[in-house]
């Protein structure tokens, strides 16, 4: 009886979370449909998405909007950075050793981040004034709703991008098939390098519309990319739809987890469930296209 | 391209293998400084190390003790046990190295005060360990920051002076906090409190709270729970009372002594209204008695902090500037040769020293310095900590 | 003038093969598994003595504690390079059977009073019981989804760790556990676990040699080269792959059985993602299929960190753009690498000298 009364609540601490699983995990479904390459360093992206904007904000006085932008300008910028010089070098390298070579970046941009923006948590305001939204006894935070939005909207772009623009169509071409790619004059590179772009704009996208639901801290990044990556494999690995259903799944499954098992326990679903969709069902609930090629 | 960059590997090992080597004059009293400088505990560490390279460096500019120059070794251990074990040899192989400061993270301490136990060496630290660690009573180890018994005290005298009579604790999934709620419901069940230890808990590393919240919610109905511990530390005890505030629950809130920064108003902004909390003297200096001496301590280094820093001090500053205070006050108080044996007997024979925390006083029985005295009731009110009185209880 | 050459390039040849001779008394060999026989080698010898001379003649206890760390990585990284380096599969959740190893030594040690000579062997086994019961299910998967798999599985033991806490302790972990001792001897300073630490890692070095040397080894390496191929042959993969699998998580308990012993005590913050990633790293940095190489890769690395911590909060990142460079100099190892270019080196002073004659 009193679970019944809070279980509608928990569902919408869990929707919250799922969108921005959902949100993180586009970003490495991106880089996934072009090469195959499993960026670590994606939940970094999101931490400095927050922080740029934080930085700019209270360090340089620019308006929220604008500072937005710009932080998701220099987000692309490092995001190209990162192919430039850890990806590229590594293009013909096994795949542990890529592995550990974005584990490596991922380290590197959270601490560097530490001795730019300082350790201390960082909040930004929510995009509304009131926050605060109560329907029929169930209280949540209208930045879940903001965030809610941006998933789906980020989700529209990326499927026009790759349904009906020439760009796109390269980029999954350039991953599915490289041979027949490369013949077709398509430099497979430029195509990475154009989806790491894309990519860290996603995470920065995520990492400024989280912010004002939580904090922003340098070592916030690693927890969310990873849980991003599990809903991605969760759903299906490489489809965008996926990435949000396997984002959904997540977030109410790990809030759901909480009424019934100690709250401990929480991270523990997250890979459990992983593990399970890992044993059963290694192409995800919608089933991946990519499950069956050669480098997995 | 690729060999220019190799050997720029080589130089730059070739570089690192050959540290700094300082010329000493005088040779200077070395202290060894082990903290989490990196990892999720930088922020606390970081803001430790700033106060005591600034006293250090006051009082070298003042001659130094007895003449000679007091010098910091500082190393990382990256919050991790072997590392942490590592810098601890190191500094007990140096016999110039008087004592060690840290680290900072009891899950560390318990391998390096071990090694400090036997090679005889001083070991600062500056975390309240926890409930396992003090029970092996070591000689070499002292604690400056306040223990878990005192606050847990003082935060009972805070529930008894409010007529708080049940109480729900969520604590969090580490060491410190857990003992801080093990220690409350003792203490607070001999004066006749009912407290509640929620199973539910949650890690550093959380950034929501809103399902366990959820969870406690029937529970805090049905008992009438008069108030809420937040026994946590760091960002989750914002995201706390952000949340409680956010699923419309308006019971008061009661914090640790971790509540002390001015960072956790920033992060929960107005759901931080009228919590209170035991709080440490530097976070509410200026409205401190006037016989209070560590009143006019606290001024003089918020003043020296904001001058090199930009920004007000805070508690964890504080300790800092105690730390390198009682070394000094230690050193000087040796008779003869400075050793690490006599320089931990002065330690231990310490009475009284006057830091930003309050009165520091060590007995070869007790090796935390501070006492309940050096507490006060700390509440949030319009954005700023606000001292409170509470008759019979100050 | 044919002869002249001739003549001259004999010469050469035994001077260059001379300096090769020389340094492959020193350095480790690559190419191991093609051998067919074994036997003693003289560089063997070489790295014997250095190892028991080498706390000898620098006597102080840092650099003894270094190398106590330095050997249970290396035990580690000989662990999984069997797993990674030889039958080609990727773990990141290797910390997790270290964790076990520690956990199991703590537990019997301090509650159930067992000497730590028999909880040493228990932890080897009980983590050898976890990788088969984790490996069984999972081992099936290839690539990056066994590593998230296995990743998750440390992640899990983490949790489970920190959660049961009237068993392990909880967050606070286990504390007091017995120095190592056999038959009374007690390892109590870092001198004597130097030894301890180093005879095990030799005693495993041993048995490792034998292993991929043997009918099974060669199957690793044959399944880690193409897993199709080896199964028509009559090899079953899934089960090399699990042998392996739980030969290395063996390892790994044996050396976090040491490392409770070291360390004096169990905290679940020891076994994180981190720990895993590290000693990917020693394997990686070792070169994959190479035995000497991830003790060479353990030492390296240690001794780094602890270089890189008196640069205080510069040291995570300076550590990880090292960690970058290395990978993309040395993608297959620092031995392999730098052994091919000394070669190369040789060979091209050789060779240019040659031509600077002919022409003339």
């Amino acid at each position: 009886m009193e679970l019944l009364q809070i279980i509608p609540q928990f569902l919408i601490s869990g929707l919250t979370f799922g969108a921005i699983y959902g949100l993180v995990a586009l970003g490495f479904v991106t880089i996934a449909r072009a090469s195959q390459i499993i960026n670590f360093a994606q939940g970094e992206f999101v931490m400095l998405g927050g922080m740029v904007t934080f930085f700019f904000i209270k360090s340089v006085h620019l308006p929220y909007l604008l500072s937005a932008f710009l932080a998701i300008g220099v987000v692309i910028g490092l995001g190209f950075l990162l192919h430039l010089l850890v990806i590229y070098p590594l293009r013909k390298a096994s795949l542990p050793i890529l592995l550990l070579a974005t584990l490596g970046a991922s380290l590197f941009l959270s601490s560097s981040s530490a001795l730019f923006f300082g350790t201390l948590p960082k909040a930004l305001p929510p995009f509304s004034g009131k926050d605060l939204l109560e329907i029929g006894g169930v209280s949540f935070s209208a930045q879940s709703l903001f965030v809610l939005i941006a998933t789906f909207f980020v989700l529209f772009l990326l499927y026009i991008l790759s349904h009906h623009t020439h760009l796109g169509k390269a980029m999954e071409a350039s991953s599915t098939d490289p041979l027949g790619a490369d013949l077709c004059g398509i430099s497979r590179h430029l195509m990475t390098f154009l989806a790491f772009g894309v990519s860290s704009g996603i995470g920065a996208l995520a990492g400024i519309f989280i912010t004002p639901l939580f904090y922003v801290s340098y070592h916030s990044g690693t927890l969310i990319g990873l849980k991003g990556f599990i809903s991605a494999v969760i759903g299906g690995w490489g489809k965008y739809g996926g990435a949000i259903l396997g984002g959904f799944i997540l977030g109410v499954a790990e809030s759901l987890s909480i009424a019934f098992i100690p709250a401990g326990y929480k991270d523990g679903v997250a890979f459990l469930i992983l593990l399970l969709i890992l044993y059963f069902r290694p192409k995800g609930i919608l089933g991946s296209p990519f499950i069956d090629s050669r480098r997995w | 391209m690729r060999k220019s960059a190799l050997s720029f590997i080589f130089l730059f090992i070739f570089i690192l293998s050959f540290s700094l080597s300082y010329s000493a004059e005088k040779s200077p009293y070395k202290v060894g400084v082990n903290f989490e400088l990196t990892g999720p505990w930088a922020e606390i560490t970081k803001t430790l190390r700033n106060a005591m390279v600034l006293e250090v460096e006051r009082i070298n500019q003042r001659g130094g003790i007895n003449g000679k120059p007091l010098e910091l070794i500082f190393e990382d251990n990256g919050f991790e046990a072997g590392r942490a074990a590592a810098n601890m040899t190191k500094f007990t192989k140096d016999p110039e190295v008087l004592l060690v400061v840290g680290p900072f993270e009891d899950t560390l301490q318990a391998t390096t005060r071990a090694i400090a136990e036997r090679e005889k060496i001083t070991n600062i630290i500056v975390c309240p360990s926890n409930r396992v660690l003090r029970e092996m009573k070591q000689r070499w180890a002292f604690n400056i920051a306040h223990n878990d018994i005192i606050v847990s005290e003082k935060l009972v005298d805070l529930s008894l002076a409010r007529k708080y009579k049940k109480i729900l604790v969520f604590h969090a999934a580490h060491p410190l906090a857990q003992t801080l709620a093990e220690y409350y419901k003792r203490f607070g069940e001999e004066k006749g409190l009912k407290v509640f230890i929620s199973p539910e808990t949650h890690k550093h590393t959380d950034i929501d709270m809103t399902p366990q919240l959820i969870k406690m919610k029937p529970l805090i109905e049905k008992e009438k729970m008069d108030a809420f511990y937040a026994c946590t530390s760091g960002p989750p005890g914002p995201i706390v009372c952000k949340n409680l505030r956010a699923l419309g629950m308006k019971l008061p809130i009661l914090g640790t002594h971790a509540f002390g920064f001015g960072f956790i108003i920033a992060l929960g902004g107005e759901a931080m209204e009228g919590v209170e909390f035991p709080g440490a003297k530097p976070v509410v200096f200026d409205q401190l008695d006037e016989n209070d001496p560590a009143k006019s301590i606290n001024i003089e280094f918020d003043k020296r902090w904001r001058e090199r820093y930009g920004t007000p001090s805070d508690q964890i500053a504080g300790y800092g500037h105690d730390i390198i205070g009682l070394i000094e006050n230690s050193i000087k108080r040796v008779k003869g040769k400075v050793t690490r044996e006599t320089f931990r007997d002065a330690l231990e024979n310490t009475k009284g020293f006057k830091g930003t925390h309050g009165l520091y006083s060590f007995r070869p029985a007790e090796h935390d310095g501070l006492s309940k005295k050096d507490l006060v009731f700390v509440r949030i009110e319009g954005g700023k900590f606000k001292r409170i009185r509470f008759p019979g209880f100050e | 003038m044919v002869e002249q050459i001739h003549k001259d390039f004999r010469k050469r040849d035994i001077l260059y093969s001379l300096a090769l001779w020389l340094l492959s008394l020193i350095l480790p060999d690559p190419q191991l598994h093609y051998r067919s026989e074994y036997r003693l080698r003289w560089r063997d010898l070489f790295y014997l003595l250095a190892i028991l001379l080498l706390p000898l003649l620098f006597s102080d206890p840092h650099f003894h504690h270094l190398m106590v760390l330095a050997g249970i990585h290396g035990i580690l990284a000989l662990g999984l390079t069997l797993f990674l380096g030889y039958a080609g599969q990727i773990s990141l959740g290797h910390a997790a059977f270290f964790g076990i190893g520690t956990y199991t030594t703590a537990i019997l040690t301090t509650r159930h009073g067992w000497p730590p000579f028999l909880a040493f062997w228990a932890s080897g086994i009980v983590a050898s019981i976890f990788a088969y019961l984790i490996g069984k299910p999972l081992l099936k998967l290839k690539g990056y989804f066994l590593a998230l798999a296995t990743l998750g599985f440390g992640e899990i033991f983490l949790v489970l760790i920190k959660e049961s806490a009237s068993f392990t302790g909880g967050v606070i972990g286990i504390f007091g556990i017995p120095w190592f001792s056999i038959a009374g001897f007690v390892f109590d300073t870092y001198l004597k676990q130097y030894y301890l630490v180093w005879i095990v890692l030799i005693g495993l070095v041993l048995f490792t040699k034998n292993l991929i040397r043997s009918k099974v080894g060669r199957a690793y390496m044959a399944v880690a080269t193409t897993e199709d191929a080896t199964s028509s042959v009559g090899i079953h993969v899934s089960r090399i792959k699990l042998e392996a699998f739980m030969v290395g998580a063996f390892y790994a308990g044996l050396a976090g059985s040491l490392f409770a012993c070291v360390m004096s005590t169990a905290t679940p913050e020891t076994f994180s993602l981190n720990l895993s990633v590290l000693i990917v790293m020693m394997v990686i940095l070792g070169g994959m299929g190479n035995l000497y190489g991830p003790i060479v890769g353990a030492l390296i690395l240690t001794w780094l960190i602890d270089t890189l911590a008196q640069y205080q909060d510069y040291s995570l990142p300076l550590y990880g753009v090292i960690l970058i460079l290395l990978l993309i100099f040395f993608p297959d190892g620092l031995g392999t690498r730098l052994r091919v270019r000394l070669i190369y080196l040789i060979s091209y002073w050789g060779r240019k000298k040659r031509r600077e004659k002919v022409n003339l």
